[in-house]
């Protein structure tokens, strides 16, 4: 052993290089480990936005992040799930929202009570008994100060991205983080890396550790990023105004030629139009996203979008975080999700010796499980889809799936069960509302589900609405909600 | 009531009446039919059986009440199994039911005793746990029940009789509604098209048909074996013990309240205490021990007397290539075999008899995802053990034939790879579901002799005085609560005293 990691390099830009600088630089500079963000000066794109997952927030509490701070400095709407319109074709919408669906009770999940209810004729939809769907929808927030559901109720934030990354970077400059602008940079080979990089100006920087957001440095230790399939293959952003009220939740509309995403913001609307350009040439597209809008936006041009991953993503002394490890699913706020884990899982397996790292073997497998489980999570929506008689996705629902997601869905529809893999990133009950959702009714459920008898059965069905129907009537608004934030 | 589905269950051991009486627990007997078949049982004689807490949870599951069970099945309380001579002779460790120490600052406690350790200022592992504590003292009490208290930091399980245990849930589900069918199969019936069991006919002529089968018959594997030719995956090459020879002995004065494990020559030996007797057992490889001086083995390292003749079993170590084929599902010996090193057989029986009761079909038509499922989640419970056990196996000295060869041996992946991990810096895989954690894993690297060279670095934020204190004040803390517990044999005596047999 030769000793720990002292120097560190982050090399890029954006949210994710300051993001990797920042949690490291808390983790470690109390160790002595001096960080260097080599800031390539990338920048969001135009327009962008985030969607923040619930599990952001406690990420944030790590980071010293202050929520304040995002309503200040980044638009920050609370997100508390997504909606999903048109994907089972017509107008029909369904919400994806943080929170448990419906409350287990006679020691059964309530998946397996309403899946019976459902084949004895039930109507109500399983997002009706989620306190966090229900309060969403009728723009309540927060937490009942007296529960009667006792569901959890989870938020995460919609974020403009150019503020906070702006945001991060500020809070990495209070943390005495050098910030080197770096664009440009020609990584030097060392042993089973890098041992060190070349600025434009004539600066080397050697480290003992690499953290790498934006690929110039983990190509020069590894081949490309393996191509995987993506849905679509060209996006526009776009913002139109606010809305007023703010909703609590994005919408992701399908389209013919792919979907049309909003997300709110305390200050605009953000628009994301992902197309297939196989079905929409980039010269239609801004007309395109005019008439799904029902008027013309602010737009950026048609840019590329991506679906290769790293299968290795840390090699030698060199760890690709974010876009440099791969594009995320372009859905459910994976982008923050597989950013925020990439991190957090490197933070953990902080190397113990920097002459050597097997470190790189652990991180390369839970990455990847991770990110498998996130695409999965992504998948469903377009193996499920019913926009049937569109080339698009008719295309889309017969693609092949992982056989883990294959067997995801293959038992919930049988049965409202779940099959659990290692490195899940969503819940149960997550999976529930997104394939209940599309219209996956189980077709089976659990006999034990039998011992309770029809009336109490109704009986019980009843009072879970009231108590969900109580308990948002008890919750703030999202306006008020973001006042009490703001202080 | 022509239209129930009918569910038949081969073979009325601890399995068969496990998987009895949780259906009777568990279904609408409006919907379900359940019958049982078995032959009258030949009065064999328990020899112990050894749990993992997880069987209170199928206790609790069923609704039993704890002291009536304890007392129908001799049973005593376990609080971990104590492993002697493995490693290096002489040698001893506990895996706990409990975890290691208590949170101390941002990295787990693990990482900090690692570190303290490397620096020569940690005690023993074993001294921050209470379990082990109090254990090695022959202390038992239930968990305290206050979160900030470590005589709430474990779980518990039991040694029974499993011959008793059997009969207990026999009479329990038989009050409930299931229907126990005397008889000698002599002929398993199998639907001409799809191959599916139709029906199973007895000696007496008697014909009993069902929907859905679960094969507890043991080792051979009337239905999945011998019937629809399900095979095995051999696992004898990594655990190569294939017989054990069994007897009980006069209980004596050292009434523990954990397992022990002592590795032998050509395997390993068995205590586990009941309250009426001791039963032991010698699991060894017969490549390199005779039967006669296997059982001559045991009966000289009892210590009681000896109540039987030595009896000897014979198996292999091995899965079921599935759990679930046709209408068919297997549990117990008939699903494989892992020796019982560990104590998992009711575990896998438990587990098996849990998923297939909320993956029961609804109709004579298995729907394909449901075995599917079965057979995934029993995969990975088997795999797991599997490789635990291997474990046990490959640290050790190697000094004698048996040892030198399994010492030597080729490993699975997924252990090898565990193996450097832990070494370089006590990395634990957490799972999502399975048998056996961090703290089991931690136990058996430790107490085997493979330890970390590092931790992670995040225990090196707070100062080494700090955790050293931080170390000592537990361990104390643990040295006086575990003072504060009854013996095991007191507890007992109040709690389920079982009557003389």
């Amino acid at each position: 052993m030769t000793g720990p990691v002292q120097q560190v390099i982050v090399h890029g830009g954006g949210v994710a290089a300051a993001m990797a600088a920042l949690a490291v630089s808390r983790a470690y500079s109390r160790l002595g480990t001096d960080v260097v963000w080599v800031d390539t000066g990338e920048a969001p794109a135009p327009h962008a936005a985030l969607i923040a997952p619930p599990d952001l927030a406690t990420f944030h509490r790590l980071l010293g992040i202050d929520e304040a701070a995002l309503l200040r400095h980044a638009a920050a709407t609370i997100n508390m799930g997504q909606q999903f319109a048109g994907w089972s074709g017509g107008d029909a919408a369904f919400l994806h929202a943080y929170g448990d669906a419906g409350s287990a009770f006679a020691s059964l999940p309530f998946v397996q009570h309403w899946t019976r209810a459902r084949a004895a004729g039930l109507r109500v939809a399983l997002e009706d008994f989620c306190l966090a769907a229900a309060a969403a929808k009728q723009g309540r927030t927060g937490a009942p100060r007296e529960p009667a559901t006792r569901q959890a109720v989870k938020a995460g934030w919609h974020l403009d991205a150019a503020g906070y990354a702006k945001l991060l970077r500020a809070a990495c400059e209070q943390a005495d983080i050098r910030i080197v602008p770096g664009a440009g940079a020609v990584p030097h080979r060392g042993g089973a890396g890098l041992d060190r990089i070349d600025l434009a100006d004539g600066e080397q920087l050697g480290a003992d550790l690499f953290i790498d957001t934006d690929a110039a440095l983990i190509a020069a230790v590894d081949g490309g990023a393996e191509a995987r399939a993506g849905f679509c293959d060209r996006i526009i952003t776009a913002s139109a105004p606010a809305f007023d009220p703010l909703p609590l939740y994005s919408r992701v509309a399908a389209h013919p030629a792919g979907w049309l995403a909003m997300i709110p913001l305390a200050n605009r609307t953000a628009i994301e139009f992902a197309y297939d350009s196989a079905s929409l040439a980039d010269a239609g597209a801004p007309a395109a996203l005019a008439a799904a809008l029902g008027r013309p936006a602010d737009t950026a041009p048609p840019a590329a979008f991506g679906a290769a991953a790293r299968p290795r993503p840390w090699i030698g002394n060199v760890v690709a975080v974010g876009p440099a490890a791969g594009a995320a699913p372009p859905l459910d706020g994976a982008e923050l999700l597989l950013l925020q884990l990439g991190i957090a899982q490197l933070v953990l397996l902080w190397p113990i010796d920097r002459a050597a790292m097997p470190e790189a073997a652990i991180y390369n497998e839970e990455l990847a499980g991770t990110r498998a489980r996130v695409a999965d999570f992504t998948a469903q929506h377009f193996r499920l889809n019913a926009r049937t008689g569109e080339s698009y996705w008719d295309a889309a629902r017969a693609a092949p799936v992982s056989a883990e997601l294959a067997a995801k869905i293959d038992l919930f529809a049988a049965r409202g069960m779940f099959a659990h893999y290692n490195h899940e990133a969503h819940v149960e009950d997550s999976w529930a509302l997104v394939m209940a959702g599309h219209g996956v009714t189980p077709r089976s459920f659990d006999p034990q589900a039998l011992l309770v008898e029809d009336q109490a059965l109704m009986a019980e069905f009843q009072r879970q609405l009231r108590a969900v129907a109580s308990d948002v009537h008890a919750m703030e608004s999202h306006a008020d909600a973001l006042r009490r934030i703001r202080g | 009531m022509g239209d129930r589905f009918e569910l038949v269950i081969v073979g009325g051991g601890t399995a068969g009446w496990m998987c009895a009486a949780a259906c009777a627990a568990k279904l609408d007997p409006a919907r379900f039919r359940v019958r049982l078949v078995e032959s009258e049982e030949i009065g064999t004689v328990g020899v112990g059986e050894a749990t993992l807490p997880q069987m209170k949870d199928f206790n609790d599951f069923l609704g039993l009440d704890e002291a009536e069970f304890m007392q129908a099945t001799q049973a005593t309380f376990k609080l971990g199994i104590e492993f002697v001579n493995w490693g290096r002779e002489g040698d001893r460790y506990v895996h706990p039911f409990g975890t290691f120490g208590r949170p101390i600052g941002e990295a787990d406690f693990f990482s900090y005793w690692i570190r303290a350790h490397l620096a020569g200022t940690a005690a023993p592992l074993s001294d921050y746990c209470f379990p082990i504590v109090a254990a090695l003292q022959n202390r038992f009490m239930l968990p305290s029940g206050d979160a900030n208290d470590v005589r709430n930091a474990f779980a518990y399980a039991y040694h029974l009789d499993a011959f008793l245990y059997a009969r207990y849930l026999r009479g329990w589900a038989e009050a409930r509604g299931i229907e126990r069918v005397e008889g000698r199969i002599v002929e398993v019936e199998q639907h001409s098209e799809s191959g599916d069991i139709a029906a199973v006919k007895l000696a007496s002529g008697a014909r009993i048909a069902g929907d859905l089968f679960v094969d507890c018959s043991g080792f051979r594997g009337l239905l999945m074996a011998q019937t629809l030719g399900v095979g095995i995956e051999d696992w004898s090459h990594w655990l190569p013990c294939d017989s054990a020879a069994a007897v009980p002995s006069a209980r004596s004065a050292d009434f523990h309240p954990y397992t022990r494990s002592t590795r032998r020559t050509a395997g390993w030996q068995w205590r586990i205490p009941l309250q009426h007797r001791t039963g032991n057992g010698y699991v060894y490889s017969s490549a390199d021990i005779s039967d006669d001086e296997a059982a001559a083995t045991l009966l000289a390292n009892l210590d009681g007397e000896a109540m039987a003749e030595p009896r000897v079993l014979r198996f292999k170590a091995c899965k079921r290539e599935k759990a679930w084929a046709h209408n068919c599902v297997a549990m117990g010996l008939a699903s494989g075999f892992l020796e019982p090193l560990e104590s998992t057989s009711i575990y896998l029986v438990q587990m098996a008899i849990m998923h297939m009761l909320t993956l029961l079909p609804s109709g004579p038509a298995i729907d394909p995802a449901l075995p599917c499922e079965l057979n995934r989640v029993m995969d990975i419970e088997y795999d797991r053990i599997r490789d635990f056990l291997i474990l046990h196996y490959i640290a050790n000295e190697p000094d004698a034939p048996l040892w030198e060869r399994v010492t030597a041996m080729d490993l699975p992946d997924t252990l090898a790879d565990k193996i450097d991990r832990f070494r370089h810096r006590g990395h634990v895989q957490a799972y999502r579901d399975g048998l056996f954690g961090p703290p089991s894993w931690q136990a058996v690297f430790v107490g085997q002799g493979i330890e970390p060279r590092a931790a992670d670095r995040l225990a090196d934020v707070l100062p080494a005085a700090t955790v050293d204190e931080r170390l000592a004040n537990l361990a104390a803390t643990i040295a006086d609560a575990a003072a504060t517990a009854p013996s095991h044999a007191d507890f007992i005596a109040r709690y389920c005293p079982a009557p003389a047999p």
